[in-house]
């Protein structure tokens, strides 16, 4: 029965204290079904997730990485998400540039409310990253 | 942004432009417009180091001002000397990138300007510094560097500091050298400055202007055909592409010590948080098979790339440090490119330019 075992993508998130760990747990409380690829980090601040956070797990072989944050003027701290997005833009353009593409690495904006929508985006996170194929840096061992 | 300079010619007799300007740049001291000043200086043959200098006579003396060489970047000797405020006005003779290299430091909080004069001068290229001090006093057939080849700011920018400009390029048959003072410039520098009676050089900062333009439009080309020239570099690209052109990164970290604006005083990949124990370094082989040691060397390029490729002003001396020639400039450029111009920001061109990273809007780079 070995015949075609899926391709599983492994997700790593880092999920901001505030909106999306807390829309996650909603999702779980809620009993919402949702795929078991992602392993959350509960961070205090989508700003507090350095780019290096992020390429270290793609480096390493996760198959995407989801940053998911409080929506715009809803940041605990006022504008961490904000200076995550341009971060995330820069972080975009270095892997567009250098061919690793930036369709692995999503950012969110999550509230502590919005469980379904949680659980909505990991399943269309997986659905893409099961298109994309397991992430070509698992082979390559100099990095 | 054009800014309407004070320009003033220094002529240049038969002691020739060095000595002339290093007497200008003396007399500066002499008359306590600075207490002391930065220059480039030749301490040994073919050996270019920067001089942070007290007694006018040395200045005057031994300035090599025109040395076609960039021992470091500049920037980081004059935030060395100016990172807290410091007691008195410092003068510094800069190249253009180190003056924008300099300003990022400023925006950066790593260097204090309220007490410093820049001093720009014009810059046609650098070369190596082994190969000028191998090749000197020959040096003047030497090849210019990649990253000043294609340098697309041979002039250092008007609207970065409030100082002083001195330019040569355009001016070769005037036998002269064009000081300009920014409108912004502490009017008592410019009394002490004008006191020196030069004549007025509006029209020859016309004809440097033109100069400039066409080199810059040359530059332009040059330019463009080297990032597509770059882009074959990257080998497919993707992570094994860019894992295969860093392959041979030692770990030394030398390309973060020569750039001007990689600034942290503690480096994340200095602490010990990529120190690994023996146990997880196994684990981590066995995922891939194996693994590169010493470790995280990829990691650590593409972390300085999202970290300061912002504020690169190319200056190349990345590379220049590399003691495994890898292709640094390129791919900097590359990046650089492609960041800057998300947000349209330009490093070293002004104070009133925010960094992209301290700064947002509410409705911008959607969707995400």
């Amino acid at each position: 029965m070995e015949a075609s075992r899926e391709f599983e993508p492994k997700i790593v998130a880092f999920l901001c204290n505030w909106c999306t760990y807390t829309g996650a747990d909603l999702a779980g409380v809620s009993r919402i079904q949702y795929p078991s690829n992602i392993r959350p980090i509960r961070v205090m601040c989508s700003g507090s997730v350095d780019p290096m956070y992020i390429l270290k797990a793609l480096l390493d072989g996760a198959d995407g990485v989801l940053v998911g944050g409080c929506h715009t003027g809803d940041c605990h701290y006022v504008d961490g998400n904000f200076k995550a997005r341009r971060r995330l833009a820069v972080l975009g353009e270095v892997l567009d540039e250098l061919g690793i593409g930036r369709d692995r690495v999503w950012f969110r904006f999550i509230s502590a409310s919005e469980g379904a929508l949680f659980a909505e985006t990991v399943r269309e996170m997986v659905d893409s990253l099961k298109g994309l194929g397991p992430n070509p840096a698992k082979a390559v061992w100099f990095t | 942004m054009t800014v309407i300079m004070n320009n003033l010619v220094i002529p240049v007799g038969e002691e020739g432009r060095t000595r002339v300007l290093s007497a200008f740049l003396a007399k500066l001291l002499e008359l306590g417009v600075v207490d002391a000043m930065i220059v480039p200086t030749m301490p040994a043959p073919g050996v270019i180091t920067y001089l942070l200098a007290k007694d006018a006579e040395l200045v005057r003396s031994q300035a090599e001002p025109f040395a076609p060489v960039m021992p470091i970047n500049g920037a980081s000797a004059v935030a060395g000397a100016v990172s807290k405020k410091p007691q008195g006005r410092i003068g510094a003779l800069l190249k253009p990138c180190e003056i924008r290299a300099l300003l990022e430091l400023v925006k950066l909080k790593q260097a204090e300007a309220d007490n410093l004069l820049v001093i720009g001068i014009d810059c046609i290229g650098t070369v190596a510094r082994g190969e000028y001090k191998d090749a000197y006093p020959a040096s003047n057939t030497l090849p210019v560097r990649e990253a000043c080849r294609v340098c697309l700011n041979p002039n250092p920018p008007d609207t970065a500091f409030d100082g002083i400009n001195i330019g040569y390029i355009g001016l070769d048959d005037c036998g002269c050298l064009l000081a300009s003072l920014s409108p912004g410039l502490d009017p008592g520098i410019v009394g002490v400055i004008e006191e020196l009676g030069f004549d007025k050089g509006d029209a020859l900062a016309k004809q440097r202007e033109a100069t400039l333009a066409a080199l810059k439009e040359e530059r332009g080309d040059a330019y463009e055909e080297f990032l597509r020239e770059a882009e074959a570099e990257l080998d497919g690209g993707g992570v094994e592409g860019i894992a295969k052109m860093l392959a041979a990164c030692t770990g030394c970290r030398n390309c973060r010590v020569a750039c001007p604006v990689c600034y942290c005083r503690e480096c994340i990949f200095d602490g010990d948080v990529f120190e690994y124990e023996t146990r997880q370094i196994l684990g981590r082989a066995g995922k891939k098979g194996g693994l590169k040691i010493p470790q995280e060397t990829l990691l650590y390029h593409l972390t300085r790339m999202n970290h300061m490729s912002l504020s690169c002003v190319a200056c190349g001396m990345c590379e220049e440090a590399c003691p495994v020639d890898i292709r640094l400039f390129p791919l900097f450029a590359r990046i650089a490119r492609r960041t800057q111009g998300l947000f349209q920001y330009v490093p070293g061109r002004s104070q009133e330019d925010s960094l992209p990273f301290t700064t947002f809007r509410e409705d911008e780079l959607e969707p995400r």
